[in-house]
Formats: C-alpha cells, sequence, structure tokens
C-alpha cells in the first residue's frame, strides 16, 4: 500500500502537534464539570456498545450483567474524568450508529473514522487500525496479503470498513484479470469465525486484535493470514455538534498522558503502538 | 456429559430467561395491539369506499413488503428527526405491532370472508347492526378458523423479535451471541437458547389450543371427539339448561295448539290497530334494475293487515328481489315502500328515497322478519339462541325473558328437544323452523318468506309449511313467495304471479290458479303441473 505511507506521516505529524498542544489542558478534573462543560453537566450519557465483540466490549464469565472490555473500560475513565454521569446501553454493533446519529445514543467507541461517517457525526480519533485476514489453521489457502484474496470467500462484518474495502477489493481484482471476492456478510464477529473454522469462508478480514485474541485462544483452529496496520483511524463518535465531543477528546488526551489509555490497551492485549493524540474530527 | 450439563446451565441461565422475558413481553404486547389493528385494517380493506380500500391495501402492501429490521431502525432512528422518540422496548411493541397488524389483517379477512355471507343478511333482516352482526356472528366463527394461522404469527414473532438487538433491546438471541461472543462456545450456548424458545413456542401452541376449544360452539352441545384430553383439564361452558331430550321426545303440538300458541305469542304485533283500514304495506311504482337488466319495471303492490299473499312466478322474475326490497336488503332505484306508513331505511330528499344509515334499526322499528330459502342459521349459535340473539342485542330483552320467549317459540315450531342443537346437526326441515321460531321472536308485525321450502327434501316441505298454516291462521300478515300451489291455494288470501318484472295478475288463489286470464300464467302453471307428473311419474 504505497499510497498510505504519506498519510500515515501525515497523521504522525499531526499527532505531535496535537501532542504537544494537549500538555496545556490535560487533566481530569470532574468537580469542575459545570464549570468546563456546562452543556454536558449533570446530564447522564448513554453510551452504546456490543457486548459481543472482543476485546472490546465482553459480557462478565461468571456474572453476566457486568461487561468489561478496552471500550467499556476507556468509556468508564472517560466519563469519571469529565465528571457526568453515564449508562452503558447494550446493542447489535450494525445498529450502534444509526442511533448515534438519530440521538438514541449519545456516544461509541471504536467506529473507523471516515469523511463521510464524519456528515453524520463528530469523531475523536485514538487510535489506528489494525487488520488483517484470520484464517484456518495452517492457511491452506496460502492467503499471505491483500491481493491472495482475489477469487476466496471472505467473510466480513455487516457495516464495518472492511465490508466495503473488500468489496472494493473485488473489483481491483477483476480489473486486474483475477477473480473477484465472494464476501460473505456476518451480523457479529463470532459468526464470522464460525464461517472461517467450517470452511465456508477462506478468510475473514477484521480488526486485528481481535485476530490474535482469536487465535491465541484457539490455536488448533485459526492461524493470522496477514496483518497490517492500516491509514485508518479509529475512535469514538457523537452526534455532529453534541458538546460531548470536545469534551471526550479533552478527557481521552488527559488519560493519554496519564498513561491510562496504554494501561486498558495493555490489559486487552492491543498493541500500544496503535495509540494516536486524541483529535475531535467535525467533518 | 459435560456437553449435556453445560446446555443445561445455558438453558436454566438467568440471564437468557432475561432476554426471553423481554422477547415474550415484546410479543405479547403486539401480538394484541397487532390483532386489534389488523381487524381495523381488514375491515377497511372491505370498505365499499374505494378510497378507503385503497388505503388499507397500500397499508398492507408497504408493512408486509419491508424488512422488520428497517422498521424497526425506521421508528427508532428516522423518527426522532421529527420529535418522535421512543426508547427501545416501545419501538419494538410499535413496529412489530404494525407489521404484524398487515399480516393479521389478511389472515382476518380471509377468516371473515370464509363466513357464509348469508349468514349477515338473516341478522340484518332480523335488525342486528353491521358491528352486533360482526362481533356476535361473523367473528366468532372467522376466529377458530384463523387461530392456527394467528398463532403461527406468534411463533414467528417471538423469534423474529432477535432482529430488534440492532435497537438496542437485549432479548435472548442477543444475550446468546453476547454469551458466545465471551466464551467462542456458540453449539452449547445456542443449543441452550433454542430449547428455551422450544418451552415458549410449547406455551403459544398450548394457549392456540385452548382457544380453539374454547371458540369450538360444539364443546358441551352433544359431544365432539379429538378434544378428550382438554375436555378432561378444561371446565365446561355452561348452557342454560342442557336439555336431554331425543328427537322423538319432542311434543307433538296439534294445528290448532300452534295457532293458539303464536297468536300469544304475538299479541301485540298481530292486534288490530287504529290504523287497520290502511293496508299495511304499500309498494308504488318499484324500479329495479342490475346494470342493463330491469328486474322491477314499476311495479305496485298492497298488502292489508293480516292478509297472506303468495307470490308465485318463474325464475328471475323478480318476486325474490321485491321481497328483499320490501325490507330494503335491496336499495330500490325508483318509487318507494312504506310499511305501516313508514318508511324502512329511507328519508325523502326532493321527492326521491334516499337511503339512510341505521338500516337494520329501522327494519326492528318497523317490526318486518323474513324467512330464507337457505335457512341463514347462525353456524355458531344453537337453535334456541338463535332466536334469543335479536331479542337480547336489538330489543334489549333480557336474557332469561328472551330465554323463555325461545322456548316457547321452539315448543311452538315443535323443537323443544332441539334447543341445544347447533343447525348443522338439524334436518333442514327443523333448521327451516328454527329460522321461522327466530324471524318471530323479534315480534314482527310482517313476515316475508322468500321459497321457504325450495331448498328442502320433499319430505321435509310439509312439516315447514304446517307451521306456516299455523302462523296465516293466527292472523300473522305474510307474503310467501313459494312454488308450492297446494299452500297457495289452501293458505293464501291472494295470488301475484309475477313475470319479467310485473305483476301479470293477481286475485283470488282458485281465480288465478283455476281460470287464469293471461296467457303467461296459463303457460307458467301448465309447465308447473308437467312437472309435478313428470316427478310423481
Amino acid at each position: 500500500m504505497p499510497s498510505a505511507i504519506p498519510t500515515f506521516l501525515g497523521i504522525l505529524t499531526a499527532g505531535t502537534l496535537l501532542a504537544g498542544a494537549a500538555f496545556a489542558a490535560p487533566a481530569c478534573e470532574p468537580a469542575k464539570v459545570a464549570e468546563k462543560y456546562p452543556a454536558i453537566a449533570g446530564k447522564t450519557v448513554v453510551f452504546g456498545y456490543d457486548p459481543s465483540i472482543p476485546p472490546y466490549a465482553i459480557i462478565d464469565d461468571k456474572d453476566k450483567t457486568k461487561v468489561s472490555g478496552s471500550d467499556i473500560d476507556l468509556a468508564k475513565a472517560v466519563f469519571d474524568c469529565l465528571g457526568v454521569k453515564y449508562e452503558l446501553k447494550p446493542g447489535a454493533w450494525p445498529g450502534l450508529f444509526p442511533a448515534v446519529v438519530s440521538g438514541q445514543i449519545d456516544a461509541m467507541f471504536y467506529l473507523y473514522y471516515t469523511p463521510k461517517r464524519a456528515e453524520q457525526g463528530d469523531f475523536i480519533t485514538f487510535m489506528k487500525a489494525g487488520s488483517g485476514a484470520i484464517v484456518q489453521k495452517g492457511n491452506p489457502k496460502n492467503i499471505k496479503a491483500e491481493a491472495d484474496l482475489c477469487g476466496k470467500t471472505v467473510s466480513a462484518g455487516l457495516g464495518t470498513v472492511e465490508e466495503r474495502q473488500m468489496k472494493t477489493l473485488g473489483e481491483k481484482c477483476v480489473a486486474s484479470g483475477k477473480e473477484t471476492i465472494q464476501v460473505m456478510t456476518s451480523t457479529d464477529a463470532p459468526s464470522g469465525f464460525r464461517l472461517i473454522a467450517t470452511g465456508r469462508a477462506d478468510a475473514m478480514v477484521i480488526d486485528l486484535p481481535l485476530i490474535n485474541m482469536m487465535v491465541k485462544r484457539n490455536p488448533d483452529v485459526y492461524s493470522v493470514g496477514y496483518s497490517v496496520i492500516s491509514d485508518y483511524q479509529i475512535g469514538g463518535a457523537v452526534k455532529n455538534g453534541n458538546p460531548l465531543g470536545p469534551a471526550i477528546a479533552d478527557a481521552i488526551q488527559a488519560l493519554q498522558a496519564s498513561g491510562k489509555v496504554k494501561e486498558i490497551f495493555a490489559t486487552y492485549g492491543i498493541d500500544p503502538a496503535v495509540e494516536i493524540p486524541a483529535t475531535l474530527k467535525t467533518e | 456429559m459435560d456437553f449435556l450439563s453445560q446446555v443445561l446451565g445455558y438453558f436454566t441461565s438467568g440471564f437468557l430467561w432475561d432476554g426471553a422475558v423481554l422477547a415474550v413481553e415484546i410479543t405479547a404486547c403486539s401480538i394484541v395491539l397487532g390483532f386489534i389493528l389488523g381487524l381495523g385494517v381488514a375491515l377497511l380493506r372491505m370498505s365499499r369506499l374505494t378510497a378507503v380500500r385503497a388505503g388499507a391495501w397500500f397499508y398492507i402492501w408497504l408493512m408486509r413488503g419491508t424488512p422488520q429490521l428497517l422498521q424497526l431502525v425506521f421508528i427508532f432512528d428516522a423518527l426522532p428527526a421529527i420529535g418522535l422518540k421512543f426508547d427501545s422496548f416501545t419501538t419494538a411493541v410499535i413496529a412489530f405491532s404494525l407489521s404484524e397488524a398487515a399480516f393479521a389483517a389478511e389472515i382476518i379477512r380471509g377468516g371473515i370472508l370464509s363466513v357464509n355471507p348469508q349468514q349477515g343478511i338473516a341478522a340484518s333482516s332480523l335488525g342486528m347492526g353491521p358491528a352486533t352482526t360482526l362481533r356476535r356472528i361473523v367473528l366468532p366463527q372467522a376466529l377458530r378458523s384463523i387461530l392456527p394461522a394467528l398463532a403461527g404469527n406468534a411463533i414467528g414473532m417471538l423469534k423474529m423479535t432477535s432482529v430488534a438487538s440492532v435497537i438496542f433491546v437485549s432479548e435472548l438471541t442477543f444475550r446468546s451471541q453476547q454469551i458466545v461472543g465471551q466464551t467462542f462456545e456458540f453449539f452449547t450456548v445456542f443449543t441452550g437458547a433454542a430449547m428455551i424458545y422450544l418451552v415458549l413456542t410449547s406455551v403459544i401452541s398450548a394457549i392456540q389450543a385452548y382457544l380453539e376449544h374454547a371458540l369450538d360452539p360444539e364443546r358441551s352441545r352433544g359431544g365432539v371427539k379429538g378434544y378428550g384430553f382438554l375436555d378432561k383439564i378444561l371446565p365446561k361452558r355452561s348452557v342454560a339448561t342442557p336439555a336431554k331430550v331425543g328427537k322423538s321426545a319432542a311434543p307433538a303440538v296439534s294445528a290448532a295448539d300452534r295457532s293458539e300458541l303464536v297468536r300469544k305469542l304475538l299479541a301485540d304485533s298481530v292486534k288490530p290497530s287504529s290504523t287497520d283500514e290502511e293496508p299495511l304495506i304499500v309498494c308504488r311504482r318499484l324500479w329495479k334494475s342490475y346494470g342493463d337488466r330491469d328486474v322491477l319495471k314499476g311495479i305496485g303492490l298492497e298488502v292489508n293487515r293480516g292478509e297472506v299473499v303468495a307470490v308465485l312466478g318463474p325464475s328471475g322474475s323478480g318476486k325474490s328481489t321485491l321481497l328483499r326490497m320490501i325490507n330494503h336488503l335491496e336499495t330500490l332505484d325508483e318509487g318507494e315502500i312504506t310499511i305501516g306508513g313508514r318508511y324502512v331505511g329511507y328519508a325523502k330528499k326532493d321527492g326521491k328515497l334516499v337511503p339512510t344509515s341505521g338500516r337494520a334499526q329501522a327494519r326492528a322499528e318497523v317490526g318486518v322478519s323474513m324467512v330464507f330459502q337457505n335457512f341463514n342459521l347462525f353456524a355458531n349459535l344453537t337453535a334456541l339462541e338463535n332466536i334469543m340473539e335479536a331479542p337480547i342485542r336489538v330489543h334489549g330483552v333480557p336474557r332469561d325473558e328472551a330465554e323463555k320467549m325461545a322456548r316457547q317459540l321452539l315448543a311452538t315450531v315443535g323443537l323443544s328437544g332441539h334447543a341445544d342443537h347447533l343447525p348443522h346437526h338439524l334436518s333442514g326441515g327443523q333448521q327451516q323452523r328454527v329460522a321461522i321460531a327466530r324471524a318471530l321472536a323479534v315480534k314482527p308485525r310482517v313476515m316475508l318468506f322468500d321459497e321457504p321450502t325450495s331448498a328442502l327434501d320433499p319430505e321435509l316441505v310439509g312439516e315447514v309449511l304446517s307451521v306456516m298454516r299455523s302462523l296465516a291462521d293466527a292472523g300473522m300478515t305474510m307474503i310467501v313467495v313459494t312454488h308450492e300451489m297446494n299452500f297457495a291455494r289452501e293458505v293464501a288470501d291472494r295470488v301475484v304471479f309475477f313475470d319479467e318484472g310485473e305483476i301479470v295478475e293477481q286475485g283470488r288463489p282458485e281465480d288465478v290458479l283455476d281460470s287464469p286470464t293471461k296467457e303467461r300464467t296459463r303457460r307458467f302453471l301448465n309447465r308447473l303441473g308437467g312437472e309435478a307428473e313428470a316427478s310423481e311419474g
């Protein structure tokens, strides 16, 4: 992906600048919420998540009403840092962003930033996307790079960036004289993994930490086909113009400065290298 | 047995059952609301107004034709833009109800169409309004036949609630997916969840069986086979006083006794009044056409109080149409009809009669009853209930009083032993006698008979005619469309001969039948005589 390199550098530069700017303000002052964020003070923030996607949100093995995961821990840290009350609301992944846009929920995490999505919501990016392909143990179809997916049956999550990537990649395959990609869309990650285990799909393209966790837990079933740190940025999303957006950006900057974000990433096996300085993106 | 214990663990998991309860709550609310809405849509779909029908059709087309998932997301995420923000549960109930309404509407419509519409006409002729008829006669019969389909919808909906996870409804399937997200052991989790679904759908099936049983008119009315198990565990439906009288035990009523009984029962309606000199029924210049065909061409007919008029004529000559116009089952094109000086369901506007609403009520007020060729008894009610229905629902007669009168009427027509029998357990002759009793129960001033014996086996004709004869003897005003020459000759005060929408000839029976003056009458009578001989030979 040669075209990704300049963008990548650009992000690094912007990140450095922002990290510098963040020095001025990053501090959690929950007691001062009314003063710092009058628009959100006293409100209960509704945070939506899909509790079937490890390691970002998973229900507790023992007490199934409890939920943990990197998104959940970070959300708790952010809202505690801001000093607002919050409610965690479980829902299926495809419904989360529409609910943010319609105002049914206030915020969600771990959404890939795209300019098109930013037309509907404001983003607070704080990490880069690692993505890859999970395949059957031993990689029988020899999928070692994106280009190897041509002519294969590939699963991707409904409404994910990977799903759309696969569709454009399929067109590229055809343009270069290869067969297109058969995309099998799965509504949740575990059902996509099952497609690999049963051989119904040759690979599933999905978020890298999820692949790493899955392969670690089931080394007899899965292998990593390939992995890339992409130029995609991931972050939280709020409705356009929601004053919660800048507040979350401030809070994450503060948590990044204090090392809390790295700590959470480490807890859930996410490579700390993907972290980038929190930035509010309104378009 | 690790597998089994795991499955059992999930099957008994409170976390999953919480989701199941949520699914059940949504399904229960939506099925009930959906049915009520669906009934409304079904009725609109059968409206006489094209625009209303089209609207109902469009609704069904839209809701059945779009995915449930999209409807949910639309209501949850699009309506907030116009200020309608519902929570997850409310959204789910609204979306599933609206969708169910569309499916239920067509099922209900099918059920209503499956009920013989003649029963509705009979109810209307007894003065029962459309709403009463729907509630008491049509729906109970329709419901029974559509229950299996509705239960199927309920089961489908229970499982379909899983798509509501996109609007943050954390129901059973979504919860099992969450467990899978945690353990990646999908097989045991989903098996446990499937077992929970099976338990729930079994409950729906049991409710279906119970309702089918409860709606079965045969239950406790002569013993029906096939529900042995349910009969044991369910309470019997109470029937006033179950008469355990066999057919042979029916008391024989002599013709004279019967006339006396009828006279007593109908004391009010048959009693002469001050307007006695005026004809009771007056038809003037009646015109009626169906499309290009003129069915009635300027008919004039007057019937006096206590008079029995027999209407004869070939099939399609307009006899039945005349009868149905007198009690306004058919609307006239031109001319006018009065009974006791009143229009039945018309108002005069610029010299023309215009139909008004509340036609059934008008019939009840004027006091005109009708007996049909095919009896048209209410199939879901016993003989006794058939007779009691209109007095209770239309005339507000107290139940015990209505029952007392109904039993007297049944005795009058010689069917005391069949009070608790459903119509389809009665012979044609018995059904027609119940129909006559039913028509008498509203204490009419006029009885219209539309070929009352034409659908009967020859050996059953006599019993019906004998009942009609006693009515005539009791002084009832009657118009009888018939092919029974002997009845016309012996019972009628006047015979009217109809052909091609016109009265060809009328007069005393012996004059018209024995020495007709018109060629058309003669030809008809010859033909009838020939047929009679042929059937005898």
